[in-house]
């Protein structure tokens, strides 16, 4: 029987029928539990980015702010839906004045496409903070765009610098060896062994904010 | 050979990592922290002892011409079951391990064991061979990890043990130092165990 011509085919037809079955009921079932920890994992992000500008207008400590998570996101950061931005925008308000604006932004790394949220002033010229939400570099290398060094070189930047210009209003950076120190406020330092994924965060940085200031001045928020 | 006979042999006395030089990449990749090290470790054993229980059960009824496929679908099924287990109940070690549990699937020793063993030996045998394979793995994933960790982070399962005078040694965070560590572990066992029983 197992040399026939049909019973190769049959079998393994059943086996993929059977383990098919077992993956669709177990994904099925932890499914929701999956989706809950993405949300929460988000919006944790996003109170992150907001949290420094939230406790300079509250008076509570940041870490107070992250702590009493959900109940502080809640409070303070609200979802923005502008007719026109493709971007996913949160606003934190504190005591009726928006702080600061938070954007969900994307660019192409080495290997995929990268997410992030990056926080601004109002004035939507100065970076706050930023943080990588998901990225799928070379882990080990390109990867450690994600280390806490490599995002803080970022905060408190400001990145629009030529307000007037119709194209391009983002300021010059570059990058220098991750061994060597900054000299200069222009110089960010680039992960060794990924010089490609570096610089497409700076990259996807300045073209996003470049987008964001450019259609965010002109709203009536 | 008896249960224990096969368990030891599988873990220790052909150790896949140090006596046969399988599964490599991972042991090299996961290793910079002891938790990694572990979580993984405890997936290949749930992968390779199921995995090996599976082939042996279905194995007088899969056809020769397509047993590799077999054996593929049966281990991919189980690494996915790993992998949607980590991201919903430990979701914070899922992330780190990253693209590590898919490819467990590609893991060499997994495909071993189950055309050498699993394959040709009753389903029970088969279980206890891939319970000690995978324990001999994890076995030297902690073994690396326990001094990367150490000298690398100063602690060990993430609980600080070198205090504030601890200079991190960076090397020892980077994939290198594995090579290292490894390279000299398989050292030291063959000069003291194997070359010693010569």
């Amino acid at each position: 029987m197992k040399d026939s011509f049909w019973f190769p085919i049959v079998f393994m037809l059943i086996m993929v029928i059977f383990f098919a079955g077992i993956l669709a009921v177990m994904y099925r079932t932890s499914e929701s539990k999956i989706q809950d920890y993405q949300i929460d994992t988000y919006q944790r992000t996003v109170l992150k980015t907001l949290a420094a500008k939230i406790s300079e207008a509250s008076g509570q400590s940041r870490a107070e702010i992250l702590a009493n998570y959900p109940m502080s996101y809640e409070r303070y950061v609200q979802e923005l839906f502008l007719d026109g931005f493709e971007r996913r925008v949160f606003q934190a308000i504190v005591a009726g004045e928006v702080v600061a604006y938070c954007f969900e932004i994307k660019g192409n790394g080495l290997w995929g496409t990268m997410q992030a949220l990056v926080s601004t002033s109002t004035d939507f010229r100065t970076i706050l903070v930023f943080d990588i939400v998901d990225q799928k570099e070379t882990p080990g290398l390109g990867a450690r765009i994600q280390e806490e060094w490599f995002l803080q070189q970022f905060y408190n930047r400001l990145f629009v610098s030529n307000p007037e210009s119709p194209t391009d209003v983002t300021q010059n950076y570059e990058f220098i060896a991750e061994t060597q120190s900054p000299e200069t406020d222009q110089q960010l330092r680039r992960i060794t062994g990924a010089t490609i994924t570096s610089d497409s965060v700076l990259k996807m940085l300045k073209h996003e904010l470049n987008y964001i200031y450019n259609n965010m001045r002109t709203k009536e928020l | 050979m008896t249960k224990k006979e096969i368990f030891l042999t599988a873990a220790f006395k052909e150790n896949s990592i140090w006596r046969q030089i399988l599964g490599i990449c991972s042991a090299l990749a996961v290793t910079n922290l002891m938790l990694n090290s572990l979580i993984m470790g405890l997936g290949v054993i749930f992968t390779l002892a199921m995995a090996n229980l599976t082939i042996s059960l279905i194995r007088n009824w899969t056809p020769r011409s397509i047993r590799m496929m077999v054996q593929t679908l049966i281990i991919a099924s189980y690494v996915i079951i790993v992998d949607i287990f980590l991201k919903a109940n430990l979701p914070e070690i899922s992330k780190q391990l990253g693209p590590y549990v898919g490819l467990i699937i590609t893991n060499c020793i997994l495909m071993g064991r189950a055309e050498a063993f699993a394959s040709q030996n009753p389903p029970l045998d088969s279980f206890v061979d891939g319970i000690g394979t995978g324990l001999g793995y994890a076995l030297v994933l902690l073994l690396i990890s326990f001094v990367r960790e150490l000298f690398g982070f100063g602690s060990i399962f993430g609980f600080t043990v070198l205090g504030d005078w601890w200079i991190n040694w960076n090397i020892m965070v980077m994939a290198p130092s594995a090579f290292f560590i490894l390279a000299l572990l398989i050292w030291i066992i063959n000069t003291y165990y194997y070359k010693a029983k010569v």
